[in-house]
């Protein structure tokens, strides 16, 4: 069109674009050429702006300002049925132009709208120019996600990642400035600080902070309790003058070193004469101690309770490092669960060691979400046992012994930071520590009776996986499972009936579905859906796995569903375990308890973009489960 | 030329081309002002001057939008400074951000007037408070081109308290109706970006307009008409 430089309105236009994405990350050539061919439209509030009827899509749209939704199902569209929220930057309808067919789906105008309009026709020369807006266009949530999770790694690159190694800077290990005093402090107002303070040494600086000496536990033994020395000493009579100090610029390993060498256990960084801070060998150790090598192999060595709680917490750190290094979430999860699982092995391990149970034959059963491996840092036991009975004796009597024994463990684990299940669905609960008969028995019932109870039961229970001890009862149960639950249609069906009172919100700031405090449950309202159809559509198809991912990936052919559906399903459960991962982490952070829920307004534009996109998901795998169920 | 010369009206010196350029502008068809929005092209025009007075202020710069089939088109736009040899004052400079700098390299006053024309072609203009537009552009046409600038104006100003007579007491300026209906401004008070918003404002219009059947034009004009009768009446 034009060929002089373009005005002040195409380079608004471009200005505003780039701040959404795909346009963010289009070269500017290529926005010019699209915003010189765009044409602006209003839409009043309540104005369709495209629906299946107009035919073949002419326009590829861009929301300038305003809210659009989107309605699925237009026979029935009503007010409630707005089934996705678009806002400012974002563009539809992608895949009616990529096929050059009618949308699906109604767009509406849910306020006064403004539009950038892009002839279908331009909009096709715009795939073939710009490779990043075709990616966009074409693996919509996989490119979101790319970018979300570039964001993340710089965002966290900094804080953490490169405290981690040996070979950063002092300066980026050291957390607050040490507690010093004055070297004529008496020895009992000394010895009280560090007991306030439960730290290890003191540091006696001069009136201008620069350190002077160093009092650690270790010498109170042999220089104040064995010489028989009164409390009211000043310090400076027992410290260590001329402590060893380095430069803030010094790296971790000199530190070690300077410690192997001259035998030190503390080494002061000072700046310019001034006393900044202190390592101790500790801060040293757990420097490498958090690897996963380390860390699994600290587990698998362990010989008392204490090491292993040592190890639960290095595993919570480690699953930060992962995710400040942009681990993807699936992995990330998988090796928390792997974990946790060789910690509880651990635990039955040494246990049993201390209190064998002798000949008894039985297995571990991991329940819920540690049984499907999407355990995330912010789970309370599930568990259960089971167990065969040999000849001439009954399930009571292998219970009664195995009772106290799975008590012990549970204790452990809590002891571990997995919190005692509200619920009781623990293997110390004589309801779930059963032989296999009686799990059979059970699992019966509930799929014969399907009363309330039963149904969320089976949303527990039925994810099980052996962790520990005879597998083939674990096999031989679900093997059962896998042929019961598939004949019984009507428990699928109820199944899915209480699958689908559960729905995942609409949009993003309006119409949300937002509970108490503007928050929205993650767990609830963006993992449940995702994990009751998987497991839903695996019952009725025969399918073993219990991870959902895994059951996601192998319900698609039986059910029909196009692998590029499917991936994104996936795509879309994995970013909000990952939005939990980093709540969780964020929690943690700041001391607090760890939740699910999250406002929305905290997170980025594009997180939120992504959030909708899979909210939007999960409400597509719910319509599918509906329309197989007629719920 | 001198301050008194163009303030009487000495006839200004065209090139050969300049000439036939204005003649090509007056010799094309005038446009049907009935035809409905969706099948004509509207120009939507806004300017910035050295100041408010219209006897003695000068154009400073024209931004004009076309609304085509009912769209605003943002390529087919104009932006444009016309070359000043005395530079507005730093108070006048502040509102509309043209520089001295960039209002001494303007394009030529009678080629930047006749490249307004050759974007407008007879298209009918709208503005908001089209008495201002009007006149510095009427009188930049007299000074520069030396030929009486009549034009078929609509003025949005009229037109929308006309559609919203319950608001018109609160709403003005075009802000308040910019306000109203959310529309933005990538900067306000440069000539393309408000002309853009007046456009804006045009299309947000649209469903009051459709609720009284008037979707051409001529019914902007007869709307106006009539709002100016209550307002000021006879």
């Amino acid at each position: 069109m034009t060929s002089t430089p373009p005005n002040s309105l195409i380079l608004a236009t471009l200005d505003h674009l780039s701040r959404f994405a795909p346009f963010d990350r289009m070269e500017r050539e290529h926005l010019i050429w699209l915003a010189e061919r765009l044409s602006l439209g209003y839409y009043a509030k309540g104005e369709i702006i495209t629906s299946p009827e107009q035919g073949e899509v002419s326009h590829f749209l861009i929301i300038k300002q305003g809210v659009v939704q989107g309605e699925q199902d237009v026979v029935r569209a009503q007010e409630d049925a707005a089934w996705l929220e678009l806002h400012e930057g974002e563009c539809f309808p992608l895949g009616a132009l990529l096929s050059k067919r009618p949308v699906t789906s109604l767009y509406r105008a849910s306020e006064d709208v403004f539009c950038y309009e892009l002839s279908a026709e331009d909009f096709l020369a715009l795939t073939h120019k710009s490779e990043a807006f075709h990616d966009f266009c074409t693996r919509r949530i996989a490119n979101l996600l790319e970018q979300s999770k570039h964001i993340i790694q710089a965002q966290y690159s900094q804080s953490s990642a490169e405290q981690q190694s040996m070979s950063s800077p002092l300066s980026a290990i050291i957390r607050r400035e040490p507690i010093a005093c004055d070297p004529q402090t008496p020895l009992r107002e000394v010895l009280e600080s560090m007991n306030r303070h439960s730290i290890g040494s003191m540091i006696a600086v001069d009136a201008n902070h620069k350190p002077v000496g160093i009092f650690t536990l270790h010498d109170v033994l042999s220089r104040v309790t064995l010489p028989g020395l009164s409390l009211d000493m000043p310090l400076a009579n027992v410290m260590s003058p001329n402590p060893f100090t380095l430069p803030p610029h010094a790296l971790v390993h000199e530190a070690a070193l300077a410690m192997a060498k001259h035998g030190f256990r503390h080494i002061l960084m000072v700046e310019n004469g001034r006393l900044k801070g202190l390592i101790s060998e500790k801060d040293l150790f757990s420097l490498q101690r958090v690897g996963l090598r380390q860390v699994s192999s600290a587990i698998r060595n362990a010989e008392r309770l204490e090491c292993l709680q040592q190890s639960a917490r290095d595993i919570r750190e480690l699953a930060h490092n992962m995710l400040a290094q942009g681990v993807a979430a699936e992995q990330l999860t998988q090796i928390i669960s792997t974990l946790n699982d060789l910690l509880t092995n651990r635990i039955i391990e040494l246990e049993l060691r201390e209190n064998p149970v002798g000949d008894i034959e039985f297995c571990w059963l991991a329940l819920g979400s540690e049984g499907r491996l999407e355990q995330t840092l912010n789970t309370d036991q599930d568990n259960g046992l089971i167990f065969s009975v040999p000849a001439g004796s009954s399930a009571e009597e292998v219970r009664a012994r195995l009772l106290p024994f799975a008590k012990r463990i549970n204790n452990s684990l809590d002891a571990c930071g997995f919190p005692l299940c509200g619920g009781e669905v623990m293997a110390s609960n004589p309801k779930w520590c059963l032989s296999l008969d009686e799990w059979k028995n059970t699992f019966d019932k509930w799929i014969y009776h399907g009363a309330p109870m039963d149904l969320l039961h089976s949303t527990i229970f039925f994810d099980f996986r052996p962790l520990f001890g005879a597998q083939h009862l674990a096999e031989a149960l679900r093997e059962w499972l896998r042929v019961e639950a598939r004949k019984n249609t009507r428990f699928q069906h109820q199944l899915a009936v209480n699958a689908m009172k559960n729905r995942p919100p609409l949009g993003m700031v309006r119409d949300f579905v937002i509970g108490e405090g503007h928050t929205l449950d993650l767990k609830l309202n963006g993992i449940t859906p995702f994990v009751d159809a998987a497991r839903i559509f695996s019952l009725a198809h025969g399918i073993t796995a219990t991870n959902t991912l895994q059951r996601l990936r192998e319900i698609a052919e039986p059910l029909n569903i196009k692998p590029h559906d499917a991936e994104a399903y996936g795509d879309a459960f994995l970013f909000i375990q990952l939005l939990r991962l980093r709540l969780h982490h964020e929690q943690t952070e700041r001391g607090e308890s760890l939740t699910n829920k999250v406002n929305p307004d905290s997170l980025n534009n594009l997180d939120q973009r992504i959030l909708k996109e899979a909210f939007r998901q999960a409400r597509k795998l719910q319509t599918k489960l509906g329309l197989d169920y007629q719920v | 030329m001198s301050l008194l010369k163009q303030m009487f009206g000495a006839k200004p010196q065209l090139t050969a081309s300049q000439v036939d350029r204005l003649r090509a502008w007056r010799d094309q068809p005038e446009p049907d002002t009935r035809l409905p929005f969706d099948a004509s092209r509207l120009v939507v025009v806004d300017v910035e001057t050295s100041g408010l007075d219209v006897r003695k202020d000068h154009l400073i710069a024209i931004g004009a939008v076309t609304v085509v089939n009912g769209k605003i088109i943002l390529a087919d736009s104009l932006d444009i400074v016309l070359q000043q040899r005395y530079v507005s004052g730093k108070d006048n400079i502040l509102i509309h951000g043209i520089g001295g700098e960039a209002q001494r390299q303007g394009m030529h006053p009678a080629d930047a007037l006749l490249a307004f024309l050759e974007f407008l072609g007879k298209s009918p203009l709208i503005a908001f408070h089209v008495e201002f537009d009007q006149s510095m552009i009427g009188r930049a046409m007299k000074a520069h081109l030396g030929f009486r600038f009549e034009h078929t104006w609509a003025d949005l100003a009229y037109v929308a308290p006309a559609l919203y007579p319950q608001l018109a007491r609160r709403y003005r300026s075009l802000d308040k109706w910019m306000e109203l209906f959310g529309i933005g401004n990538y900067a306000r008070h440069s000539a393309l970006a408000d002309a853009l918003a007046t456009a804006e404002l045009l299309l947000a219009l649209r469903p009051q307009l459709e609720a009284r059947q008037t979707m051409s034009f001529q019914s902007l004009r007869d709307l106006e008409r009539e709002r100016r009768l209550q307002t000021h009446p006879i």
